[in-house]
């Protein structure tokens, strides 16, 4: 396989296992090449990308400005929170707006599910969807896949838990569809109030005890806590959270086995994660972020590819 | 105008012609004559193969959107989307800009159709302005012929104001709809909570929320022994409650949507905001208790809960798109596509004419000498696809586009007109 099945990045659910295996092999190159003293090629120089941030982002929107750059792509940026745009313009005429200047690319975050979805049926534009409400982030679930195979040889095979707030997680359903491509086991582990009551129709089973997922797993995939995504509270308090599901390096010294440890960003120190532990060897939170670009250089690389022709 | 009805089958169970085909002989409003080959001269003679005729049909649940949304429909193509399905009565939903809770509105609707072939009833909303707090005057609007209340698919949260609008009522003999949605539940769902729901990371609305609130309206019904009808019933268990209450003998009937019969929430899996709808898609198994509770007499009404919507309210992302699916136009031809195995012509009748207008209006129509003539004449068997030229609201918010359905309307007598349906 030599170039992608889609046209569009808008979720893993619609990738092939070749797909996935096709990204890692070129992001394998592209982190070669960003830890060469000249981390930049031309090979996106014809092309213009513009990021549109309809909900808050630092690092998302950092990693894949970088990686825009390092592919030598012309990059345009717009932040807007989506209730001001609401009001005002629709989606499609602020992106068919910003397309009329001449842009090839459009980098999407959006807090409504489907969004990126609802763009690549209405504007001409190749969509890279960088997270959609609680749908899909599909960049994150691929530098997690690519991070895991770094650390451990391979995907397949493996067991990885996803601990926290999957009910209003997008990264906790791309993590589930792209290990499940790849081969990997997935359980989810957290208060029964932040787990989606049909999560085992994704062939997902629901530990509620943090030792018994950690001592499953190969892997743990901390999720951030997001309480500006909770309209009601799904527990009580950060204490009681933290006693219950935080990881720890106690817990983690107390494993039959060694594991790793992953999390998106940013950490809650304290909260999902001790301090002790996310600077600990057992993390590979850094490693994801380096992935992270490598991830979606080689994203941008492919679907380019495939608008030249 | 004497209008003579050839060769037609009459489906009325309440009717000593039920299943005859005869000729129907129609003067001044009534049935006049009922027999086989009528001789008489009459200035409209109507034919047409598979010819079969019943009482009018009537929607239990259809927004024409004016006053305040003309953009999405109005009375006049709202007329014209009723005739086109076959319907000589719906009722209106009060959920207008303003609402409907005031005698000056409901008579603003009635002067603004009373030529029509069509009966445009109204709904008042049970609480002023829907806000779901005081009760509106019922008196008042009884006396202008509006005797149901409903605030729709706001649903009526206070309980305490439930109970009341429930006794008030009573005394009027007025008839309280409420849609069981316990929106501290539901709130802010978009989409059915199931298997598609987890996928999509929507907001998911759970049976329950149903549920709960059909629980407590049926408690409140036995209590207060006011007159209860619950709208847009979706969730399977619902149906066993309200199966269970009437066996109890409490006084309570329920629609269902067409909605609700013949799609799913699969159908939203490419965040297709065509099929984002209040109540939610459900299951097939959801489904498939539904058309029981049809069948066994649980559920008294389909309805077509038509709810025209303009494409900058639908053709947007899922979560900002409004709920709600056009239905006059295609709800018959749905039904004899997907419910004729299930359901008996007279009982799809009954669904859609005899129950709808006993409920809203009391009244019992039949096809008979003497009577009055508010008839649908239609062929259950023809086959035919659904073409945006069928739409006539201004909105065209329907899945349906393209598809074959089965049955179709070909003509309406109701107020001493005639319409030969295009």
């Amino acid at each position: 396989m030599s170039e992608l099945s889609v046209n569009h990045l808008l979720g893993i659910k619609n990738l092939q296992r070749e797909d996935i295996e096709l990204i890692f092999k070129t992001a394998d190159n592209f982190k070669r090449i960003i830890n060469q003293p000249i981390k930049k090629v031309p090979t996106l120089r014809d092309i213009t990308i513009a990021n549109l941030f309809f909900e808050n982002s630092t690092r998302t929107k950092l990693s894949f400005e970088l990686a825009e750059k390092r592919l030598s792509a012309d990059v345009i940026n717009f932040s807007s929170s989506s209730s001001s745009v609401k009001k005002g313009e629709t989606l499609v005429d602020t992106v068919n707006n910003i397309l009329a200047m001449k842009v090839d690319m459009v980098v999407i975050r959006h807090p409504n599910p489907g969004a990126a979805e609802f763009l690549s049926r209405n504007v001409k534009a190749t969509i890279v969807n960088a997270g959609d409400g609680a749908h899909e982030h599909p960049t994150q679930a691929l530098l997690d896949s690519f991070s895991i195979r770094e650390r451990l040889s391979q995907v397949k095979g493996k067991k990885v838990v996803i601990i926290g707030d999957v009910l209003h997680s997008r990264v906790a359903l791309s993590n589930i569809h792209c290990l499940q491509k790849l081969g990997a086991e997935v359980a989810v582990c957290g208060p029964s109030t932040l787990i989606p009551k049909f999560i085992n129709s994704l062939g997902v089973h629901h530990y509620s005890d943090l030792k018994k997922a950690l001592n499953w797993c190969d892997v743990a995939n901390v999720l951030r806590i997001q309480l500006e995504r909770q309209d009601v509270n799904y527990f009580p308090s950060l204490r009681e959270y933290s006693m219950v599901y935080g990881v720890n390096k106690e817990i983690l010294d107390s494993l039959e086995k060694e594991i790793v440890v992953m999390h998106p960003g940013p950490i809650n120190r304290g909260v999902e994660l001790s301090s002790d532990l996310a600077d600990s060897d057992f993390a590979i939170i850094l490693d994801q972020v380096e992935n992270g670009v490598a991830i979606r250089m080689a994203v941008m690389y492919l679907l380019a590819g495939k608008l030249k022709k | 105008m004497k209008v003579l009805i050839k060769s037609a089958k009459i489906i009325d169970v309440n009717s000593k012609n039920n299943n005859k085909i005869l000729d129907v002989l129609i003067d001044d409003g009534k049935i006049i004559k009922i027999s086989k080959n009528i001789s008489e001269k009459a200035s409209t003679v109507f034919t047409e193969s598979n010819l079969h005729i019943s009482t009018g049909w009537m929607d239990l649940h259809s927004n024409f959107r004016e006053p305040g949304f003309e953009y999405k429909d109005d009375l006049k193509t709202g007329i014209k989307s009723a005739i086109k399905g076959g319907f000589t009565s719906v009722l209106l939903m009060p959920q207008t800009e303003p609402v409907i809770d005031s005698k000056a509105h409901t008579q603003y609707i009635y002067n603004n159709t009373k030529e029509s072939i069509i009966d445009v009833l109204t709904t008042s909303a049970i609480t002023k302005g829907i806000k779901g707090n005081e009760i509106v005057e019922m008196h008042d609007l009884n006396a202008v012929c509006c005797r149901v209340f409903t605030d729709d698919k706001k649903s009526l949260d206070r309980t305490e104001v439930m109970k009341i609008a429930l006794l008030y009522s009573k005394d009027l003999d007025g008839l309280i709809m409420n849609f069981a949605n316990d929106k501290s539940i539901s709130n802010n769902g978009k989409m059915n909570e199931g298997v598609t729901s987890t996928n999509l990371g929507l907001k998911g609305i759970s049976n329950i929320a149903e549920e709960i609130m059909v629980d407590r309206d049926i408690n409140l019904a036995k209590y207060t022994e006011g007159n209860l009808h619950l709208s847009y019933i979706s969730a399977k268990e619902s149906v066993n409650k309200i199966k269970r209450a009437k066996k109890e003998g409490v006084n309570i009937t329920a629609d269902v949507s067409i909605n609700n019969l013949v799609m799913t929430d699969e159908m939203v899996k490419t965040f297709d905001t065509h099929y984002k709808v209040l109540p939610p898609l459900r299951t097939e198994k959801d489904n498939t208790e539904l058309i029981k509770g049809l069948k066994n007499g649980t559920i008294d009404v389909i309805c077509s809960d038509h709810s025209p919507e303009d494409n900058e309210n639908k053709k947007t992302e899922f979560d900002n798109a409004a709920f709600g699916i056009l239905g006059l136009e295609s709800m018959f031809g749905l039904i004899g596509k997907h419910l004729s195995k299930d359901l008996t012509l007279e009982e799809i009748i009954e669904k859609i004419s005899t129950n709808p207008r006993k409920i809203a209006l009391k009244q019992k129509l039949k096809i008979e000498e003497g009577e009055i003539a508010n008839i649908t004449l239609f062929n259950p068997d023809v086959e035919w696809e659904l073409t945006k030229s069928d739409i006539k609201s201004k909105s065209d918010n329907t899945p349906f586009i393209g598809e074959k359905l089965k049955g179709k309307a070909v003509a309406i007598y109701n107020n001493k007109q005639f319409v030969v349906i295009e």
